[in-house]
């Protein structure tokens, strides 16, 4: 029986600072033999560590296509996330997972797909969206509305204009007033209110709707009013954990435990869920 | 006294002095009185006053779910007000928006109660009952500390690593503590992580320590963290030899006089400082 | 007829046990007043009467309250893993309560729910339970709620029965209790008489039942207002096993383990952003019960709860499940 509390190492192949307290990371396993049989799914999870500092959950945000590295991307904020902020090329981590359930990609072929998110919530998108896109042809239009505060807080920047090349694709940047740049060609406002705008596909659609809490609560009537159905709604949640596998009881939430049976979940499962998250 | 106390605090309530009553309660015989928050005059006689009623009620001013309920009458004993005089030399309460209901206390055959020299409240806004306070002397109050520092230091360090060998690290005497109220205590900082947050013998001796310290000068004897402990053990010990140096060199003895100066929150050039060289 | 072993033959086994290198969990008197399972070092410092309830579980003998899951050692780049190495020691707890023993097959569901946590399992192949049945209980024991009592078997080897006069009736339940107690025991007339259970209930099913509709309400607040936050309740526990896990040494070497944990304490889930979705106490007490009596049972269909009672007597404020059921109880559905 083996330590599943026991992580695999990771080398360090390359870090990106995103913003400035948000930096992205690519590590592979040291172990070729594990590299070679580590499959997941987008939207899924995985506890990352650093050695003497401690654990951390992120969601894997490269690609489920990508073999050569898995990617994670974090804020600066607390003891973990400090220690990670100093890591460099070649350096170690610890990585156990994947974890939790996943975007139904399947069920979704066919479908227009719309993603939502402010702020450090564009990784756990961010996986789905290139996923959509090398799978292009099992998907309808593809919408994106991304906001930030500032137009210095959005990640992935780069990644926006390619995904935009993409044939029926519409990236719709915005942030909030006031935290323009002389030179910002995107939408100035509140994501809910510019979602509203965007006249979106909406007709057999799903959306995946991540960010603060506030955001979520304000895009929710606007996607219903769209014609979405709760259950094409979809979102993932982000419980404090330890274990990942459903021992430690932190995340428990009503009759879920999130590290399981989440992290994703659609508005209609969210609703039958206690308001405990 | 029942009735007296149940008359007071029915007035209280109903002239709308204060919102609540922190009292005493009890299910029933077997079980020990509890702490009961009583918002309802007509629900006064849930209150109740016998030997059994242990628990220092202080510790409740500084929750933030009793102090929702409104300005506070506390039911005290002469010992538990001690801490009410050192919350409010630490600008913790605002002794006018609260009401203290002194009880007179002929003990509650615990082990401080026979060296007790606060029967009688002192500093109560309405006293019931009557005792009377007895001198005692410093050998007295601090009998059980000396005759445990007669044993042979070998024989006080085993006592102290098979008494924190038992401790499961439950805060229970932290969060009964009526001068523990610090918003993130130190054990639970990890940046940087002070004191291992593990129940070992290390991280143990660690914790209590330390927080004998951040009692020293303090610590007003009310002995509630040793009440408490699931495991028994003896805390008293460390609080007193805190006490007693605060006594022996500064003269100062927590929560007896408002007008005295803390401890370690002034400078006198008539503190001893020989250890500074 | 039955089998029966005096108490003398009892203490001279558990000193063959010592021997043997096993180790041996017992009730240990602590203090005058304070009864603990401890591990125990001499044959006569266990033991086998004039106790109600140890003040904590048998638990931390299948899960440590503090152990190491890993080590890690750093040289420059370098980084070695040294896995926490599998428990070895055969262990025989002696005297549990059956309130005690009938929470390790609960315990057995999460630990094994669809991944295996090999040092937990390992520890409870090591393991094998003797417990005694109880001859009287207090005002905080109500194991009979929840379908336990006095003479429960569940997660027992054996079960011990006071007959008086230094003699114990021995009924073995599995191979393991009958691999322990072969050739030992004597043949007798003697059976110990049924004792009934503690009389305080609380109505489980109408519990459950009230749990459905019982989220939002407000009352928890009321019920539930002198709690203190602190861990007595889930540390006390047979069933309670939340933990933690931390790195503690340093960058060049140390180790990661895992600790106990409480949903009591108000970090148990702050996020790291500040947000926490459990921010007052009234709705950790919530947690606390949903756990116990909705959670827990909808996914493995056992309560998490054996009705012994120690949450109230190791409570600062006497709180604890069962006030807490029954003020949910008296409020009605």
């Amino acid at each position: 029986m083996t330590n599943i509390y026991q992580p695999d190492l990771m080398e360090v192949l390359d870090v990106q600072q995103q913003t400035a307290d948000v930096k992205s990371v690519r590590v592979r396993f040291r172990d070729e033999a594990r590299s070679d049989d580590f499959h997941f799914r987008v939207g899924q999870f995985g506890m990352f560590s650093l050695f003497g500092y401690g654990e951390s959950t992120f969601n894997i945000c490269s690609s489920s296509n990508w073999k050569d590295f898995v990617e994670f991307c974090f804020r600066r904020t607390g003891r973990v996330t400090e220690a990670l902020w100093s890591l460099e090329k070649n350096d170690t981590i610890g990585f156990r997972g994947p974890y939790g359930n996943s975007y139904p990609m399947d069920k979704w072929v066919g479908k227009n797909l719309i993603f939502i998110g402010g702020g450090i919530a564009m990784p756990p998108l961010r996986c789905a969206i290139w996923y959509a896109l090398e799978n292009r042809g099992q998907f309808g239009d593809i919408t994106i509305v991304y906001g930030a505060r500032r137009a210095q807080d959005l990640v992935f920047r780069k990644e926006l204009d390619r995904w935009a090349e993409y044939d029926r694709v519409r990236v719709v940047r915005c942030v909030d007033p006031g935290g323009e740049t002389p030179d910002w060609t995107g939408e100035v406002g509140f994501v809910p209110a510019v979602t509203e705008q965007a006249q979106i596909p909406a007709d057999n659609a799903v959306a995946l709707v991540i960010g603060p809490p506030v955001m979520i609560k304000f895009t929710l009537p606007v996607l219903a009013k769209m014609g979405l159905a709760d259950r094409d709604i979809y979102t993932s949640l982000e419980n404090r954990m330890k274990c990942g596998v459903g021992k430690c009881g932190r995340c428990n939430c009503g009759p879920v435990y999130v590290c399981k049976e989440g992290p994703v979940f659609t508005l209609e499962q969210l609703k039958a869920l206690p308001s405990d998250y | 006294m029942l009735q007296p106390l149940r008359e007071t605090c029915r007035r209280l309530l109903d002239d709308g002095t204060v919102q609540v009553v922190i009292g005493y309660g009890q299910a029933m015989r077997a079980v020990e009185p509890y702490p009961v928050f009583i918002t309802d005059p007509n629900d006064v006689g849930q209150l109740v006053w016998n030997e059994q009623c242990r628990t220092n009620l202080v510790k409740y001013l500084l929750r933030q779910e009793i102090r929702a309920l409104g300005k506070p009458a506390i039911v005290v004993k002469g010992c538990d007000e001690r801490a009410l005089v050192v919350l409010e030399q630490e600008s913790q309460i605002e002794r006018s928006e609260i009401v203290v209901i002194g009880v007179a206390c002929d003990g509650m055959a615990e082990a401080r109660c026979e060296v007790c020299d606060a029967h009688q409240p002192r500093f109560a806004d309405h006293t019931i009952g009557h005792a009377t306070n007895k001198e005692q002397s410093a050998e007295r109050r601090y009998a059980h500390l000396a005759e445990f520092q007669e044993r042979p230091i070998a024989d006080r360090m085993d006592y102290w690593k098979a008494e924190l060998e038992r401790c499961v690290k439950c805060y229970a005497c932290r969060q009964s503590c009526p001068l523990c109220y610090c918003q993130r205590c130190i054990v639970e900082k990890n940046r940087p992580a002070v004191l291992d947050t593990s129940p070992t013998l290390k991280g143990n001796f660690a914790w209590h320590i330390v927080r004998a310290f951040h009692l020293a000068g303090r610590c007003v004897g009310c002995d509630q963290c040793s009440r408490v402990c699931p495991e028994g053990i003896d805390l008293r010990l460390l609080n007193q030899s805190m006490a007693r140096a605060s006594e022996a060199s500064f003269g100062h003895r927590s929560g007896t006089d408002p007008q005295a100066e803390l401890v370690l929150g002034n400078f006198s050039k008539q503190d001893q400082e020989q250890f500074i060289r | 007829m039955s089998q029966i072993i005096s108490q003398p033959a009892i203490r001279r086994l558990v000193k063959q046990w010592l021997r043997e290198g096993k180790r041996v969990v017992a009730p240990v008197q602590i203090r005058p007043d304070l009864v603990s399972y401890q591990p125990v070092r001499s044959a006569d410092q266990f033991l086998l009467d004039g106790f109600i309830r140890p003040l904590n579980s048998i638990k931390e003998v299948v899960f440590p309250r503090h152990e190491q899951l890993f080590q890690y050692r750093v040289r420059g780049k370098q980084i070695d893993l040294l896995p926490a190495p599998l428990p070895d020691i055969e262990r025989i707890v002696l005297a549990a309560r059956p309130c005690d023993a009938a929470a390790l097959p609960i315990l057995d569901h999460v630990f094994n729910w669809e991944s295996r946590d090999a040092a937990y399992n390992q520890r409870r192949k090591l393991t094998t339970v003797v417990a005694l049945a109880c001859m009287e209980h207090d005002a905080h024991c109500f194991c009979t709620s929840l379908g336990g009592g006095p003479d429960d078997t569940r997660g027992s080897d054996a079960l011990l029965f006071d007959l008086g006069d230094d003699t114990l009736e021995v009924r073995c339940v599995t191979d393991k209790g009958q691999n322990l107690f072969a050739g030992q025991t004597e043949s007798s007339t003697r059976t110990a008489p049924s004792v009934p259970g503690p009389e305080r209930q609380a109505d489980l099913q109408q519990v459950g039942q009230q749990l459905e509709q019982a989220f939002e309400r407000s009352d928890w607040a009321a019920w539930t207002n002198r709690c203190l936050g602190c861990g007595a309740c889930a540390f006390g526990c047979p069933a309670c096993h939340c933990f933690d896990m931390v790195d503690e040494g340093g960058p060049t070497c140390g180790a990661r383990v895992r600790n106990w944990d409480a949903c009591q304490f108000g970090q148990f889930t702050l996020h790291a952003s500040g947000h926490n979705p459990r921010s007052a106490q009234s709705q950790r007490q919530r947690q606390r019960i949903y756990h116990k009596f909705h959670v827990y049972p909808q996914k493995f269909g056992e309560l998490l709860c054996t009705g012994c009672g120690n949450c109230t007597r190791n409570c600062p404020v006497s709180l604890g499940v069962l006030p807490v059921l029954e003020a949910m109880q008296a409020e009605g559905a």
